[in-house]
């Protein structure tokens, strides 16, 4: 029991760490092109425990997000919870990949999340630069294995 | 007994899922215009607002890094220049009041109405935080407690910059004339013609909507707001007309306009009354 609430404790405190990363700003390209922080964050702690950090996580930081970014209630909620709901199905394969499969996995498993934003985008009525996106996608998949590895070191210091 | 529990469980995954997808997609729908949203930021704008200048203090950090290690004669040069910059301006302002004096004076004789111009200028900061790559809004550091109001305009020294679309207590948020949803009513200064200008979302771009193939626009003619839309005052620089695409299939000219404000890379901004 005890452990579990460190699971959240630790959990909630890199999801935070992860807003303020999505609301720094950056110069204007980069700002186009910026990986999803906060998402790429709550894949690694659903992977790493994914009884405990799981759906509700997802709805809950993409209400927060929402509220914070200012687009329409749901809209990151929707998209977060899709693919958290991803990772719950392959989780037990992402885990026993070696990291050139775990980066390839991501891909997979942001392409969704992508087509789910850009199609609320089209029906709402939001611009987007397509380009940005795909960049924003192999820049996230770039940067995994780095903050894998990051996060693991992590976890294992303060959650075990 | 175990693949009977696992069962269980991937049923409660599912359900949830079902059960967030049904809310997120309701919650889309009630909140397409931000109406709510504006509702819960502003109820808990105490707690956006700390996280919002955490978020910016990154920016501010590295701006007073760069003045500190800035040196002295480059900021006495500067100094110097702005201030032969304000003697010019000032000289200019001088003229002001009794050329407003001639213009109502013309204007009786025209029997046309006189205009009043806005007189009240509040100048805020941007709160420099990352909102999505897509929005094309920006956060102001003055909110309710400076008695701001829903539709003022905000403008920066070359133009203008869009309106208010929300207010809360320590902060507010303006929606630039890029974002796609917006529309204002401007003049071509040569031909004295009203233009409908809409964002395009990209901030660096507008369009000029339902102008006719045969009408008369030229590339480089500005354009200044109307006055007529009831937003925003009349006189103040919208844009420059950047292409002209003729096409006669099409029922409309397809002009693109470059904003003369700098949308993006804003420090200080005006607000008007």
């Amino acid at each position: 029991m005890v452990i579990i609430n460190k699971v959240h404790f630790v959990t909630i405190v890199f999801l935070m760490i992860g807003v303020i990363l999505n609301l720094i700003p950056l110069p204007d390209l980069l700002t186009a092109i910026k990986p999803p922080f906060l998402l790429l964050i709550l894949i690694y702690w659903s992977l790493a425990f994914p009884k405990h950090i799981s759906l509700t996580y997802a709805f809950v930081t993409g209400i927060i997000m929402d509220i914070l970014l200012i687009t329409p209630i749901g809209y990151h909620a929707l998209c977060f919870t899709v693919t958290i709901y991803l990772i719950l199905i392959y989780y037990p394969q992402m885990r026993l990949q070696s990291s050139w499969n775990k980066m390839a996995s991501l891909l997979i498993i942001l392409i969704p999340y992508f087509l789910m934003s850009t199609a609320v985008n089209n029906i709402l009525g939001i611009s987007f630069n397509l380009l940005h996106v795909i960049f924003s996608i192999l820049i996230s998949v770039i940067i995994w294995p780095g903050l894998f590895n990051v996060l693991r070191f992590i976890r294992q210091k303060y959650t075990s | 007994m175990k693949s009977d529990l696992h069962f269980k469980e991937s049923n409660i995954t599912f359900l949830k899922l079902f059960v967030f997808l049904i809310l997120s997609i309701l919650f889309l729908f009630l909140d397409k215009d931000l109406e709510y949203g504006n509702k819960v930021r502003n109820n808990i704008s105490y707690l956006i607002q700390p996280v919002y200048n955490l978020a910016s203090l990154p920016s501010k950090i590295s701006d007073n890094i760069q003045i500190y290690f800035k040196n002295k004669n480059e900021l006495i040069e500067e100094n110097n220049i702005l201030k032969k910059k304000i003697q010019i301006q000032s000289g200019i302002i001088q003229k002001i009041p009794s050329l407003t004096e001639e213009n109502n004076r013309l204007k009786k004789l025209l029997d046309s109405s006189i205009s009043f111009n806005s007189s009240k200028i509040l100048l805020a900061e941007l709160i420099r935080v990352n909102l999505s790559p897509f929005s094309n809004k920006i956060i102001i550091n003055k909110g309710g407690d400076k008695n701001l109001s829903i539709g003022q305009t905000v403008i920066d020294s070359t133009g203008i910059l869009g309106q208010i679309s929300e207010i809360n207590q320590t902060f507010s948020v303006v929606t630039l004339i890029t974002d796609p949803g917006h529309a204002l009513l401007g003049v071509n200064t040569r031909t004295k013609k009203r233009i409908v200008i809409s964002g395009t979302g990209d901030n660096r771009k507008l369009k000029a909507m339902y102008i006719a193939l045969n009408e008369d626009v030229m590339e480089g003619d500005s354009l200044i707001t109307s006055g007529l839309d009831n937003v925003f005052p009349e006189g103040y620089l919208i844009g420059k007309i950047s292409k002209i695409k003729k096409d006669i299939n099409q029922d409309f000219l397809d002009v693109s306009v470059i904003p003369s404000s700098a949308l993006s890379s804003n420090r200080e901004v005006m607000v008007l009354w």
